[in-house]
């Protein structure tokens, strides 16, 4: 059925849509911009689900060859769920008076399908500075003097990874003269790492990972609904496209899946503690593009695709819980289960989904990816994001619920009156709804994969498996529930190079360098450079009244002489000598003349 | 609903405990019968073997990190605020 869809050659760049709805949105108020809100994003998953497959919208710059719309099944389904997540976040935040974070969230979407549809690295690289420039406004527009901080070192961060990637085109330009955006060709390694760098930073591999926590935690909440689907399933996707296979990433995405996890057990932000499982769910896909097998790039994609609809109810239910008690983190919160009842359960059914409990979205995308490990006798790597599954489990299933919504009888705080808003409320269920629909009907998913798929999750031995690791993760949990009680601490992470390691530089500067000017310096001035200039003037000034003077002197005096002696023969000063003289000339010139006329 | 239902569990606790006893004790039994045909592994042969692999692997990432926590990594709530809060006073001294 899908076939039949994509065969004509019909293509519209649905990120169009998005940069044309940005520009509009503005200018509308009361419910025309709420039905707008949501046609907008509806229009282009109709667009993406009527696309064409082929090479579409293609431009001739300079001699390079520009594709805007290159439409096959790998783009169309990363395009397919950032449609659907486009959606559910402009209905979460219907409920915002001023326009402009559906502004940046709508320009964000629409750099995200750019790169999705790019079909070469210089179109994707415009539109991969879009996903950085847009995304930096929701982190500004919370508004506070912190997300103002997180935002200068975002864009700093991804400045960095956004020149790797741009030095590693040229290089590649360079070296082979293609710019095509696909599976990176052998024999240009100096390329292939940069672009790597630059695509491993935007999915936060360690230790290029900090500015996720950092800038997700201090986002607006529905700024951090939209960031936490778009950056870094974009990144997998260029992964997926340039370097599946590359053995290296199987090592970095399984020490991805378990950092996350030993990181939100120290983590006592709720949204810093999902971010750090955004970094341990975006381990599996990488690892799967390491694999690189059919099942285990299907496994990649298929998480992506599950991934970004539970980490935005996720988001969207603690970022409700932040809306109407203005508090994030779990050493405040707790007791909240008799005042906001519906949002434990979507955030149950998130966290239940992200822990790959059977009937719920992960089961059927986390398993493909283990299963790929598995079939490739990769036992370790299998094993390792087997236990990092029960760690999100652990946290996201557990430890959020648990600290927000009871471990308290009563809130701390004057407990809120209602729910959130009707439109966050909505934007949830219909996020439950996919993530218990994809759970229970897995073909849905499957039809979209870029290859056929021929694996069956629900066979009775995984499903055993499953439910044994995972309730006795449970029980390791109630078991240890006092050394997770949540304190007002922070954990040191690399971002401390920049955030703190700054100061620390400037204070060296300060103190051994100024320091070594100050007192080493100025003693070594006095006492050794001073009195050795000195002594060079001395010398410098007898070597000039000894032997510059004495020769210029001497010059002047010979000048003189040689002159007046000149004078004696050439300026007697006497008119018969100057007549006896010009004569004497002319007479040999006669004389001259006349030989040479006889002879 | 979804309160009084909550309540409801709540007021019988030492129910919820015996049946989450009941359903882990009936994994380990339940584990016992179920056909075995695409082992990769050998933990896919013993029996119980995933749920004691759950269990320590919950009980390791607690502990593990906890440690890295405690040894290395914990600092106060405001530590990075507190940096700058220092630096601008010091900035301020020297002008």
């Amino acid at each position: 059925m899908i076939e039949s869809l994509h065969a004509g050659s019909f293509f519209f760049h649905p990120a169009l849509l998005f940069f044309i709805g940005a520009c509009i949105l503005p200018f509308l108020k009361g419910w025309v911009r709420n039905i707008f809100l949501i046609a907008v994003p509806l229009a282009a998953l109709a667009l993406v689900i009527f696309l064409g497959y082929g090479m579409h919208w293609q431009l001739h710059v300079a001699g390079l060859e520009i594709t805007l719309g290159r439409v096959d099944r790998m783009a169309l389904v990363f395009a397919h769920i950032f449609c659907v997540m486009a959606v559910i976040g402009s209905l979460y935040g219907m409920h915002l008076k001023e326009n402009w974070q559906h502004v940046a969230a709508w320009g964000y979407v629409g750099s995200a399908l750019g790169c999705t549809f790019a079909g070469d690295y210089l179109s994707l690289f415009l539109f991969w500075e879009g996903l950085m420039v847009t995304s930096v406004c929701l982190v500004w527009m919370r508004g506070t003097e912190e997300s103002l901080k997180a935002g200068f070192r975002y864009v700093l961060v991804h400045t960095f990874g956004g020149l790797c990637l741009l030095c590693g085109i040229f290089v590649l330009y360079f070296k082979t003269g293609d710019i095509t955006f696909g599976p990176m060709i052998s024999g240009v390694p100096v390329a292939a790492w940069l672009i790597m760098i630059g695509f491993l930073l935007n999915a936060a591999v360690p230790p290029l990972h900090a500015w996720l926590p950092d800038a997700y935690g201090s986002a607006t909440v529905v700024g951090s609904v939209f960031m936490c689907a778009y950056t870094t399933k974009t990144a997998v996707y260029t992964l997926a496209r340039v370097f599946a296979g590359y053995d290296i990433l199987i090592p970095l995405g399984v020490a991805m899946a378990l950092y996350g996890v030993v990181y939100a057990v120290l983590e006592n932000d709720t949204r810093r503690l999902l971010s750090y499982h955004i970094i341990s769910q975006v381990g599996y896909m990488v690892a799967g593009v390491g694999i690189g097998t059919e099942m285990a790039i299907n496994g990649a994609c298929a998480h992506a695709y599950a991934h970004i609809l539970y980490k935005s109810l996720l988001f969207m239910g603690v970022g409700s819980v932040i809306h109407v008690t203005g508090k994030s983190k779990f050493s405040e919160l707790g007791g909240l289960w008799k005042y906001l009842p519906w949002t434990f359960v979507f955030t149950l059914i998130g966290g239940l989904s992200i822990s790959a409990f059977p009937f719920f979205s992960g089961f059927i995308s986390k398993s493909m990816v283990i299963a790929g490990a598995w079939n490739d006798h990769l036992n370790w790597a299998a094993l390792l994001l087997t236990m990092a599954s029960a760690g999100t489990f652990l946290h996201t299933g557990l430890k959020v619920p648990y600290f927000i919504w009871f471990n308290r009888e009563e809130p701390l705080f004057e407990p809120p009156k209602k729910e959130a808003p009707w439109n966050m409320m909505a934007a949830m269920a219909i996020g439950s709804y996919f993530c218990i629909m994809l759970g229970c009907n897995p073909q849905f998913l499957y039809s979209m994969l870029p290859y056929p798929v021929d694996y069956h999750p629900y066979t009775a031995t995984h499903i055993m498996e499953s439910y044994q690791i995972l309730l006795f993760t449970m029980f390791g949990f109630f078991l240890l529930l006092g050394k997770l009680k949540p304190k007002p601490l922070v954990g040191l992470d690399v971002d401390w190079f920049y955030r703190r390691g700054s100061t620390h530089f400037m204070n060296f500067c300060r103190n051994v360098p100024a320091a070594v000017d100050k007192n080493f310096m100025t003693t070594l001035h006095s006492t050794v450079a001073l009195p050795l200039l000195r002594l060079c003037s001395k010398i410098a000034s007898w070597h000039d009244t000894k032997v510059v003077d004495g020769f210029v002197d001497g010059m002047a005096d010979n000048v003189l002489k040689l002159s007046r002696n000149l004078r004696f023969i050439a300026q007697p000063g006497s008119l018969s000598k100057y007549l006896a003289g010009m004569l004497t000339f002319l007479a040999a010139t006669v004389l001259a003349a006349v030989a040479l006329a006889i002879y | 609903m979804i309160v009084r239902f909550i309540s409801w569990l709540r007021a019988h606790m030492l129910l919820v405990k015996g049946c989450s006893y009941a359903v882990l004790g009936g994994m380990i039994i339940g584990d016992l019968f179920i056909p075995r045909h695409h082992a990769h592994f050998i933990g896919d042969i013993i029996p119980g073997f995933w749920a004691a692999f759950g269990f320590i692997a919950c009980v390791l990432i607690i502990i593990v990190s906890k440690w890295l926590g405690t040894a290395f990594l914990f600092r106060p709530d405001d530590y990075y605020e507190a940096a700058e809060a220092h630096k601008k006073a010091s900035e301020g001294e020297m002008k």
